[in-house]
């Protein structure tokens, strides 16, 4: 504790100011210079509330956050089991699974955006060189496709639930899984009945973060789809990021981080109440 | 529990900083005591986004030989990040002397730390364009000067492959229907080649729009965006409905809008695409020098105003740009000035004007005869120059407005995702709902 002390003290100080600086800020109309600032109360947190702009871009937000869920605990999980099996390559398979998430979001979100363009981009090219031109979308300009775009990066960022299961797999008592075999369990049964309930506090710590990442997830949608079709697939990160591009938003801005914030915050405490009454039980 | 007790504490903590924070007075500087000058050789700090980093290089290299007693230390940024990164480092009070400002899009959030053009460098305007120095002047929200512009820029602007255009024995296109005609015959003749890009972010649909409507209603953006008129009035809603008959009659592809970025120039560029529609920083493009030194393989470039859709005159939006500003906590601003005064004459003019970014500010200054070798490229540019000294509406914007729901309602409308006067509605209901600061409100 004494060795640590320094160091929480100085991240506290730094959280500390910043959170106060937001909160102060949030409460005036200023901008980047934080001069001539005029108190505006909650008027802020007013407009951007009753944001229809906003209301779309957090609503996005946990929707890609609960698809991000979604999709670990079931291909990154099955994926997880599968590596941890003994499959043959599987470093291979651990590489190709693990990239996305391993190189600069921003970078892989650009080349993914660029995949995406209706006549040149790769995506449509591939749908029409393999004789599926029908398939071929307007991913940039149809909300549906454009939903689906997103859902498909989505799952290639499942290397980290993937690592979590793979790493908490190894420590589940093998004669648990010796004893299913002899009993003729088949191995989708003993996935199914036996590691899925086992890993519970690992799918608790994929879904967590998977949750909270998507509150994080601004580089992801702004280099990809930059929240197109008219500001559809935008997230909160990308609403709070083009907020502070105006002149005297800076406060608006801030209203709309702490209203996020509070909300990432609830569902952490949401998630640790659940898990607490689940061991209760 | 534990966890649940740090997290409460955390919400906690944040709360009463928050609370205690706000008990504190308001952001802000000091008041404006007068710096300290230094005296004898000095390092001026000179940031800005523009002219590009060699083009600047070769330009101080000129100014610290005419000025050995003075070394300037340039950092350049791309564009956007300086819009954040210049208030910021204002406002933490960097040693800077020289900064470059974005006249429309960063006066106001910067001119609280600059010190007015009054009270360093009112003699300096003699030879500067009047009609910039006083856009420069009209964008500030308190009508004061805080930076000498370098040149001027507008948007939109036709850019095309005049080589491409040769050879389908086309002329370049004045009006909708002639323009119609260059699409349908490089459809015909050349399927690689895409007849019209631009960009679909939403930030340029605004410069389409106004390109667009502003043929038939001069000065609707001023209107508008410095004004009090509505987004929801006739000429808008019709102007939006000019831009959407460009998909329906075919001369625009709804592909095009999937371009983001530098697509469209890349498009351009590698020969892939006969109009390009850009504003006029894009110039570049009009010089063989420049395509050569970039790799550039199109043998000759061309520039034209908007075809006219619907009757009208050809419009541009344009605005004095690239000002130069003296920081208020200057320590060097004697330097600073006399760098400025280099970077708006001749010399220096020859060095950055030849890029065709700006259409100089410098009175009387013309280009030297090499930089624009073909018909296309000095007609092109002496066109675009011509509509650019005389525009329709100051090219002003409401940043985050634009980002936010302009562009993207305009975007909207030419997918056939909404009607031109329900854009035009849901525009006018944003402008008015308070979130988009503009007007007396800034």
């Amino acid at each position: 504790m004494i060795f640590l002390a320094p160091l929480a003290l100085f991240y506290g100080v730094y959280f500390l100011f910043s959170f106060g600086l937001l909160g102060v800020v949030s409460t005036q109309r200023v901008g980047l210079t934080f001069q001539h600032a005029v108190d505006v109360g909650w008027q802020n947190f007013l407009l951007v509330l009753t944001d229809p702009a906003f209301q779309i871009s957090l609503f996005n937000t946990v929707l890609f956050g609960v698809v991000s869920v979604l999709i670990s605990l079931t291909l990154g999980f099955v994926l997880a089991m599968m590596l941890a099996s003994g499959l043959r390559l599987r470093r291979v398979f651990y590489i190709v699974f693990l990239l996305p998430s391993l190189i600069p979001l921003s970078l892989f979100a650009t080349v993914f955006g660029r995949m995406l363009e209706t006549s040149d981009g790769a995506i449509n090219q591939f749908l029409r060189g393999v004789g599926l031109p029908f398939l071929a979308q307007d991913w940039l300009g149809n909300p549906t496709a454009a939903y689906v775009a997103i859902f498909v990066l989505l799952t290639y960022m499942i290397g980290l639930p993937i690592m979590y299961y793979t790493t908490d797999v190894t420590q589940v008592n093998a004669s648990i899984l010796e004893a299913a075999t002899l009993d003729g369990a088949s191995i989708w049964q003993i996935y199914r009945i036996i590691l899925y309930p086992l890993l519970r506090t690992t799918h608790i710590t994929v879904i967590l973060s998977v949750l909270l990442g998507s509150f994080r997830a601004f580089d992801i949608i702004f280099f990809s789809t930059g929240g197109q079709p008219g500001g559809r697939t935008a997230i909160a990160g990308t609403y709070i990021y083009q907020a502070t591009l105006g002149a005297d938003r800076v406060g608006f801005a801030a209203a709309a981080s702490i209203i996020v914030l509070v909300i990432a915050l609830t569902i952490s405490l949401v998630q640790v109440l659940v898990q607490r009454k689940k061991k209760a039980s | 529990m534990k966890f649940t007790r740090s997290l409460l504490g955390v919400t906690a903590a944040v709360s009463a900083v928050v609370l205690l924070a706000g008990c504190g007075s308001s952001g802000g500087v000091g008041g404006a005591e007068p710096v300290a000058q230094n005296t004898g050789p000095v390092t001026i700090n000179y940031w800005t986004w523009f002219p590009p980093q060699a083009t600047l290089d070769a330009a101080i290299a000129a100014f610290e030989k005419q000025n050995p007693d003075i070394t300037v230390k340039l950092r350049t940024f791309e564009a956007a990040d300086y819009q954040k990164q210049l208030p910021l480092a204002l406002g933490g009070g960097e040693d800077l002397d020289v900064v470059g400002v974005q006249v429309s899009a960063m006066t106001n959030t910067v001119k609280d730390y600059l010190t007015p053009v009054s009270e360093w460098g009112d003699d300096l305007l003699d030879g500067v364009e009047p009609s910039m120095v006083k856009q420069t002047e009209e964008i500030a929200s308190d009508g004061v000067l805080y930076s000498i512009p370098l040149g001027s820029i507008g948007s939109p602007v036709l850019y095309y492959n005049a080589e491409i255009l040769d050879s389908l024995g086309l002329s370049v296109p004045k009006t909708g229907g002639e323009w119609k005609t260059a699409v349908d015959a490089v459809k015909a003749a050349r399927a690689d080649v895409t007849p019209v890009v631009f960009a679909g972010d939403p930030w340029w649909q605004e410069e389409m729009l106004f390109g667009i409507a502003e043929q038939d209603s001069p000065g609707l953006s001023d209107d508008i965006i410095g004004g009090d008129g509505a987004w929801d009035q006739p000429a808008l809603v019709a102007g939006l409905a000019a831009y959407k008959s460009l998909f329906d009659d075919g001369i625009v592809s709804t592909d095009v809008l999937s371009l983001q970025g530098s697509r469209p120039s890349e498009l351009f560029t590698a020969g892939k695409a006969l109009f390009y529609l850009d504003g006029s920083w894009q110039n570049s493009l009009l010089s063989a020098d420049y395509r050569g030194a970039n790799k550039i393989a199109l043998k000759d470039v061309g520039a034209a105003p908007l075809p006219v859709l619907n009757g009208g005159d050809p419009a541009v939006r344009a605005l004095a740009e690239g000002g130069l500003a003296i920081p208020a906590n200057s320590k060097n601003t004697a330097a600073a000035k006399k760098f400025i005064a280099f970077m708006l004459g001749k010399d220096a003019a020859d060095v950055w004007a030849k890029d065709l970014v700006l259409v100089p500010s410098r009175v009387g200054y013309e280009l030297p005869d090499t930089v624009l070798q073909s018909a296309a490229a000095q007609d092109g540019f002496a066109n675009v120059s011509q509509v650019i000294s005389a525009p329709t509406s100051k090219r002003d914007s409401n940043q985050d407005f634009l980002n936010q729901v302009e562009g993207n309602a305009i975007l909207d409308v030419l997918r056939g995702a909404t009607t031109p006067e329900d854009a035009a509605a849901h525009m006018q209901a944003e402008w008015e709902s308070g979130r988009y600061p503009h007007g007396d409100e800034k």
